[in-house]
């Protein structure tokens, strides 16, 4: 089971910034369609079942490794984030952006080194 | 599960159409964040008094016993209200730029956690704090600068 660790922890980033992703798209149809469209109840349920997966995928791993091993991957979703939402959502990525996210993400994997 | 398509606000000149005061955007996102750094204080005292009364139990490591405790429901409140006010977030401010900016709360849990909770921090990880510092300056500057001309 340790061996899928690797994969467990890229399953639940993968399953964080697709919720992410999710949720922005269902809060993007809110402000057109209202809450009770259809399009916005399906995406703002599937951003909320990944978020959960993700949730308890990092609880289940967190039983079983160091939380100094885990938390530097939570750091690499500031980046990922921004550039999935530049790719998916056709938001404008700036090199500002991506160089604070990257400082930010530095800053996050020294505190949990640390 | 394909990735959802859209053509977002991108610009910070979409700030210029946002609400002001309690509905601000970024107001409601240091709401949130605050709200995420008093959770985790609060699930953090509360999960520490419930292992201590169940150290030798082996239901202390599932984490339930610290639902009996009312810090870990004033934890769990407060964590559900942040993701209210992220919501909203979400709906004004595109995700690229309020995500990172979310990340505010890796300054504020480590620095609560020492005031309030006599936490001790080491060099690195003060270093590692002001590094996520200088990040978001440089994320939410043209930002802060767009507010102000308004």
């Amino acid at each position: 089971m340790k061996n899928l660790a690797p994969w467990l922890i890229a399953v639940s980033l993968v399953t964080y910034v697709i919720g992410q992703l999710y949720l922005k798209r269902a809060m993007d149809i809110s402000a057109r369609a209202g809450l009770r469209s259809r399009s916005f109840v399906s995406r703002i349920s599937l951003g909320i079942i990944a978020m959960t997966v993700s949730f308890f995928l990092s609880l289940g791993l967190l039983a079983h490794l160091d939380l100094s091993y885990l938390y530097p991957f939570q750091g690499f979703s500031v980046i990922i984030i921004a550039v999935v939402a530049a790719l998916a959502l056709r938001e404008k990525l700036t090199p500002r952006l991506l160089f604070g996210s990257i400082l930010i993400t530095t800053g996050i994997v020294l505190v949990s080194l640390s | 599960m394909s990735p959802p398509k859209r053509a977002a606000p991108a610009s910070p000149r979409a700030a210029e159409t946002r609400p002001k005061g309690w509905a601000n955007p970024w107001f409601q996102l240091a709401l949130s964040a605050a709200f995420v750094t008093a959770s985790e204080l609060c699930l953090k005292r509360g999960a520490t008094a419930a292992a201590a009364n169940n150290l030798d139990s082996a239901w202390a490591w599932t984490g339930i016993p610290g639902l009996a405790s009312p810090w870990v429901w004033a934890g769990i409140i407060a964590l559900v209200i942040s993701f209210l006010g992220w919501l909203y977030v979400l709906r004004q401010v595109p995700l690229s730029h309020a995500y990172p900016l979310s990340n505010v709360v890796h300054i504020t849990i480590p620095l609560t956690s020492w005031i309030l909770l006599g936490e001790r921090i080491g060099p690195a990880r003060w270093a590692g704090i002001a590094l996520v510092l200088v990040g978001l300056i440089v994320v939410a500057k043209p930002f802060a600068s767009l507010e102000e001309r308004l």
